[in-house]
């Protein structure tokens, strides 16, 4: 579960060690595992618990077991590839009978007590422990006991993920993402012997837990232990529903990455095949969130504007629920430097249970909408409190990426054989490059400067195109001249909560010395949210495809800011009059609540709790 | 009886019938009173000294235990455990198995090849070596297909870790526990066992970490470390509450227990007895509680507050503290039976310093002191009493842990140049090497192979020291060489503090003999194993038992003692403790080898604690040592190789149960 030792060999250490690895002699590094030097000499290994990307191999499937000689021994051992490392004069053989029978026999220990109701499973054909039965072979199952896998727990607390311990396989890769990564800590690992499983850390349930939600948890899990809330359900029975009028959004970064999931090259723009395929799914409305995006701008920016002029600084942005999560229970402190705008998902629902109707000449209470999200977080922010509207949310289902492409295969459609088309609906939908790039990180902070620049300025930037606050880097600063009144402002941007967790510490504790910070909780921002699709045996692969439609998207749109959109303007002429007015703050605005967690326990809960370990001297 | 009828032990074939090699294990009559050991199962092998013991039953009951102790983190022995455990508990009842001898086997192999840790590459040992060499009995035992008479025995899982530990904290469960996220379970498991974790997370000589397996790799797993991380957890948001629902049974309020003594040894048993549910007062000469933890451990390695914070428990639990009482001038032992006291804990401590023994200490008034003064000093500077400076030279006679608190606290009072005088070689130095490495670095230089022979005075002020330089004899049997002056090569230090920290010893020894407490040939108060002494109802634990020694034997002589003084409360003696029983087994035979690693480990070397730089801290009292981070304490979890061993041993009787 911990990251591996400091001495690990980088990529250009020497390879400074002899071996022989099935048969044939080559050379190593010195402290590297069996496994890394196999993976390097192109020898597979089977893996489960094991997880290069976020440098997690804690040893503890077993799977990955290797018959081994070393120098001036004459018996063959077994030992663990992802752990042992190689020695000058070893032999490895990974495919030997014995380390092949072994590696077997451990899987078909694994399947013991994992639930193999396969065809139910949200993972079904995309698991990483279905392929590794297949790579060992694996023909019998002697151990299943089902009523002893059913009585391992379910945890459905959570509006957004479902956390199903049937399916674990103690793989450990959550807890190491949430604790050392995301740096949340919101899981432990808990019990012994059988009973031994994935447990919120100090909390019986999700809604009094240190978790955020942000998914990432899901992205790393190899079955389908971890998961969204799967709402395909409700999602059918509202298109089905004759009575009811359905109204589709989503958001910037699904279009960029949802086409894999159909053979499609990773990366490619698939916003007409989305348009085409929501007609073919039967909604009635399809949206565009990045129109709302345009509004967060001139909500958020005009807030930004006056909290800057009043001296109130730094500002957080308020777009990503995670973070949000995350600022209410870890830094509720921080609260008040939070914008107070709404996240583009509930601008834009809230416009249309208000606007919207009137325009569709429709009963507002005839209206669900649904909004597809590369975010499990989205799942839970849609059921605030503060976003109902006479006692209905706003956005009344939230789908992840994940949720619409089982979507898409239930109703027999793929995406692939789509012609593209564009939308159907004459308004909100339209969007700006601005908007388009909110997907990643860095892209609402670019979004906002172009904007506050021409309100403080009266003309455009020039250089529209703002580079020096894109990378890739956890923090990135910069300085950027607003002219006017305003001046040079100092922003920072962060995405994974492990460096906004740093961020906070140092403005909080009056190091840091910024005007305006954005925030996105996952890693590389929307594009490689909790909600997107997941990867197998890797963590975040295809961010830079990615990101890299997500700008060509802003290069060939029309309208490359959030104030020039003509569908924005007309909205605030007709309906809302000017950014952050009351209306505007009635509709678009929310405020935030303290949730710190108290993790406190009497000496005597914690005896209660502890096994194999007494008072008997 | 002793004999060994069959088994196998690290690979070795024994077979009597067979007249093949057989072994006499020591120690191995009995395992109580009248009760033979038929056969003994652990991690090494078996051995069955009782033709009629039936391997099927044993080897459940072995496995039942690695099961009940499996952690289940990996795969085969999580589930491997489990299946053989079922399957030859339906062997042994005469049904139908859910796994046959060559699955059992093969299983067992898998648990031993591919396991993670200790407990599960080893708990299969045994049951291998039975299938592979004996299989013919086992075969034999389950023909006729009828259920197994039920055996006597019991299961005990240790560690070396464990076991080196006077107190026998689960060392692996604790670091299990931060492992696992959960720091509040871990510092649980220590509460277990003594009340001062922060305390023992900061001064303990570690000799859990000499035990560590880990060594064998890199380095030993940072134990100590660990322990101060967990327990500094109590001075956060997050700290645990001691409440009296921790208390087992409260019981009637005449069940009092007098504790004299509030050091690490009083304090552990008035818990310990506060735990069981007795009313317990707790008498201290001094004003504030901790004893020698409290006066004896400058403030630069335990922060006063951190001390207090744990004392403070007995009072959470209900415990009293009675300050400025001193046994012999304020109270007898006689008053607390008068004052209706069931039984009384001496835990004095060795307060009082030894001398030198060597010509012009008497003459010396100023500029002298034993090492328990001059740290009694140091303490009521720190707390703002009587201020304390020192300038010049000081030198420090001795070579253990008081001396290098001596050393460094002379430093930062001011001291010109201080320097420490060891009749032995350094190695030789009892003192934690940590600290010597400590003192070193903040200047202080070091004089070994050589012992004062005369104190130099002037008008009863000290002004220096005649040394002799000494020589080793060539090693005695034991291996031990003896260290001799070398004749005519005395020279004379000159000095202007002089501070002899060689030894302590019992304070007003005479005034607690004339109580009726025995005391030993070298003015100890004189206990048994059982820690009574030579006056029924009357325990004693401690250095005013065992001389000058650490504070985790202190907390573990406070357990036992607790332990005891409830037997002999509610039933007038003290019982066989069968667990006590297994470990002399275990000591006895070396069973628990310090043996080498034999698959590569990849090195990860462990984490210090952050400290003060050497040339700020030399300045002051504050602490020098800061707790690690919580990156830094998963890491460290994470290079314990949980060195468990399962041990069985089946009897001819029940074994009597005993306290808890």
């Amino acid at each position: 579960m911990c990251t591996s030792g400091p001495d690990t060999p980088g990529p250009d250490a020497p390879e400074t060690v002899a071996l022989i690895l099935n048969g044939t002699p080559c050379t190593g590094r010195a402290n590297e595992t069996i496994l890394s030097c196999a993976r390097r000499h192109d020898i597979y290994i089977p893996t489960l618990c094991e997880l290069d990307d976020i440098d997690h191999t804690p040893g503890t499937c077993r799977v990955c077991v290797v018959e081994i000689v070393q120098a001036g021994h004459d018996a063959p051992q077994i030992v663990t590839a992802c752990n042992t490392p190689i020695r000058d004069g070893m032999e490895v053989r990974t495919r030997s009978k014995r380390a092949r029978d072994m590696q077997r026999l451990q899987v078909e220990l694994l399947m013991a007590d994992h639930l193999q109701d396969c065809a139910t499973c949200i993972r079904h054909g995309d698991c990483e422990l279905q392929d590794l039965a297949q790579f060992v072979g694996l023909k019998e199952n002697r151990f299943f006991d089902r009523a002893r896998t059913e009585a391992r727990p379910i945890d459905l607390t959570s509006p957004a993920m479902v956390r199903d311990m049937r399916r674990c396989v103690r793989c450990q890769r959550c807890v190491a993402i949430c604790r050392h990564h995301q740096q949340v800590d919101a899981l432990a690992m808990e019990g012994t012997g059988l009973d031994r499983l994935v447990a919120l850390r100090g909390a019986e349930d999700y809604p009094s837990s240190a978790c955020v939600s942000c998914g990432q948890c899901v992205l790393v899990c190899p079955t389908g232990a971890l998961g969204e809330r799967d709402e395909t359900d409700r999602a059918i029975d509202y298109i089905c529903d004759p009575d009811l009028v359905t109204v589709v959004q989503f958001a910037p970064a699904v279009r960029v990455a949802f086409g894999e999931e159909f053979g499609m090259p990773p990366g490619t723009n698939v916003e007409g095949h989305i348009a085409t395929a929501c007609r073919k799914l039967g909604f009635d409305v399809v949206l565009d969130t990045n129109f709302a995006a345009d509004v967060v701008i001139m909500e958020e920016g005009a807030e930004l504007l006056g909290r800057l002029k009043a001296g109130r600084r730094p500002t957080f942005t308020s777009c990503c629920p995670a973070w949000i999560d995350f600022a209410e229970i870890h830094y509720p402190e921080i609260l008040p430097l939070l914008s107070s705008t709404r996240s583009p998902q509930q601008v834009l629902s809230a416009i249309a249970k208000t606007w919207l109707p009137g325009k569709l000449g429709v009963a507002p209470d005839r209206i669900r909408v649904i909004s597809v999200m590369p975010c499990v977080a989205k799942k839970e922010e849609a059921t605030r409190p503060q976003l109902a509207r006479d006692g209905r949310p706003d956005t009344d289902l939230v789908l992840t990426t994940r949720e619409f492409a089982r979507l898409l295969r239930r109703e027999g459609i793929d995406l692939k054989t789509l012609e593209p088309s564009g939308f159907d609906s004459p308004f909100l939908r339209e969007y700006s490059g601005a908007g388009a790039i909110f997907g990643t990180t860095g892209g609402v902070m670019e979004a906002a400067l172009r904007t506050v620049y021409a309100i403080v300025n009266g003309r455009e930037l020039e250089q529209i195109e703002l580079t020096q606050l894109r990378g890739f880097e956890g923090i990135r600063e910069a300085r950027v001249d607003l002219g006017g009144q305003v001046g040079e402002v100092r922003v920072a941007m962060v995405h994974g909560l492990g460096d906004t967790r740093a961020l906070v510490d140092s403005v909080l504790a009056g190091r840091a010395d910024y005007d305006f910070i954005e925030v996105m909780a996952c890693p590389g921002g929307c594009v490689d949210g909790g909600g997107s699709l997941r990867s197998k045996k890797a963590y975040l692969p295809l961010a830079q495809k990615r990101r890299e439609t997500i700008y060509a998207v802003d290069r060939a749109a029309r309208v490359r800011q959030s104030h020039n959109n003509p569908q924005v303007q007309a909205l605030y002429r007709d309906f809302l009059g000017a950014p952050n007015s009351e209306l505007a703050h009635q509709l678009l605005h929310t405020s935030y609540e303290d949730r710190r967690r108290e993790l406190k326990h009497t000496v005597k809960e914690i005896w209660d709790d502890i096994t194999m370990s007494t008072m008997v001297y | 009886m002793t004999q060994v009828a069959y088994g196998v032990w690290d690979g070795v074939v024994h077979d009597r019938q067979a007249g093949q090699a057989t072994l006499e294990p020591r120690n191995f009559d009995e395992f109580d009173e009248g009760n033979p050991i038929r056969a003994f199962f652990g991690d090494r092998g078996f051995f069955v000294f009782d033709e009629s013991v039936s391997l099927v039953d044993a080897l459940y009951h072995y496995m039942r235990k690695a099961a009940e102790q499996s952690c289940g983190v990996c795969t085969p022995c999580r589930m491997g455990t489990v299946l053989v455990r079922d399957a030859l508990d339906a062997m042994r009842r005469g049904l139908d198995a859910p796994l046959d001898l060559d699955q059992i086997a093969m299983l067992g192999e898998q648990m031993r090849e591919t396991s993670l840790c200790g407990l599960g590459q080893t708990c299969a040992v045994a049951l291998l070596d039975a299938l592979g060499h004996f299989r013919g009995r086992i075969e034999a035992e389950l023909a006729p297909k009828r259920p197994i008479r039920a055996q006597h025995g019991m299961a005990y899982m240790t560690a070396p870790c464990i076991e080196a530990c006077p107190s026998k904290v689960n060392v692996p469960r604790y670091i299990d526990y931060i492992r696992d996220g959960k720091p509040e379970n871990s510092l649980g498991v220590l509460l277990q066992k003594y009340p001062m974790a922060a305390t023992c997370g900061r001064v303990c000589v570690r000799y859990c970490e000499q035990a560590c397996r880990r060594k064998f790799v890199d380095e030993a797993v940072g134990i100590k470390t660990l322990k101060r991380f967990v327990a500094d957890q109590q001075s956060g948001p997050n700290a645990l509450e001691f409440t009296r629902d921790m208390i087992r049974k409260p019981l009637d309020p005449a069940m009092r227990v007098a504790v004299v003594g509030a050091g690490p040894a009083g304090i552990s048993c008035a818990y310990h007895l506060l735990l069981r549910g007795y009313h317990v007062d707790v008498f201290d000469k001094a004003s504030q509680a901790g004893g020698m933890a409290q006066i004896g451990i400058p403030a630069y390695r335990l922060p006063k507050d951190t001390l207090a914070l744990e004392t403070e428990i007995i009072a959470d639990l209900g415990g009293r503290f009675l300050f400025g009482q001193q046994l012999g001038r304020d109270f007898s032992i006689n008053d607390l039976f008068a004052r209706g006291y069931r039984a009384v804990f001496l835990g004095l401590g060795c307060q009082a310093g030894s001398r030198l023994g060597v010509a012009g200490e008497d003459e010396a008034r100023a500029g002298y002191f034993s090492g328990i003064d001059f740290l009694l000093r140091v303490h009521d500077h720190v707390a703002g009493k009587v201020p304390l400076s020192l300038s010049g030279e000081v030198l420090v006679v001795g070579g253990g842990n008081v001396a290098m608190d001596c050393v460094r606290s002379a430093i930062r009072l001011g001291a010109g140049r201080v320097h420490v005088l060891y009749r032995r070689t350094r190695a030789d130095m009892p003192a934690d090497p940590g600290e010597i490495a400590d003192a070193e670095a903040e200047g202080v230089t070091f004089h070994t192979l050589c012992n004062p022979v005369r104190v130099l005075t002037q008008a009863g002020r000290v002004t220096g020291v005649v040394v002799a330089q000494m020589e080793q004899s060539e090693p005695d049997d034991s291996g031990r060489r003896k260290v001799r002056p070398i004749p005519g090569s005395e020279v004379t230090l000159p000095c202007d503090t002089l501070i002899a920290a060689i030894g302590q010893q019992v304070e007003d020894g005479s005034r607690i003999e004339a109580d009726g407490i025995a005391l030993d040939r070298w003015r100890c108060v004189a206990a048994d194993d059982a820690l009574t002494t030579s006056r029924p109802g009357v325990f004693a634990g401690g250095d005013c038992v065992t001389g000058p020694s650490t504070l985790i034997w202190a907390m573990a002589d406070g357990l036992k003692a607790a332990r005891n003084i409830d037997d002999w409360i509610q039933r007038g003696s003290v019982r066989f403790y069968k667990r006590a029983r297994m470990r002399k087994l275990i000591a006895d035979n070396d069973f628990l080898a310090n043996d080498v690693v034999e698959t590569p480990v990849r090195n990860a070397y462990r984490v210090h604690n952050p400290e003060l730089d050497p040339e700020l801290r030399k300045r002051m009292f504050e602490e020098v040592e800061q707790t690690i981070s919580a990156r830094a304490a998963y890491a460290e979890a994470q290079r314990c190789m949980r060195c468990y061993r399962v041990y069985t041993v089946l009897t001819g009787h029940p074994i009597p149960e005993g306290a808890v």
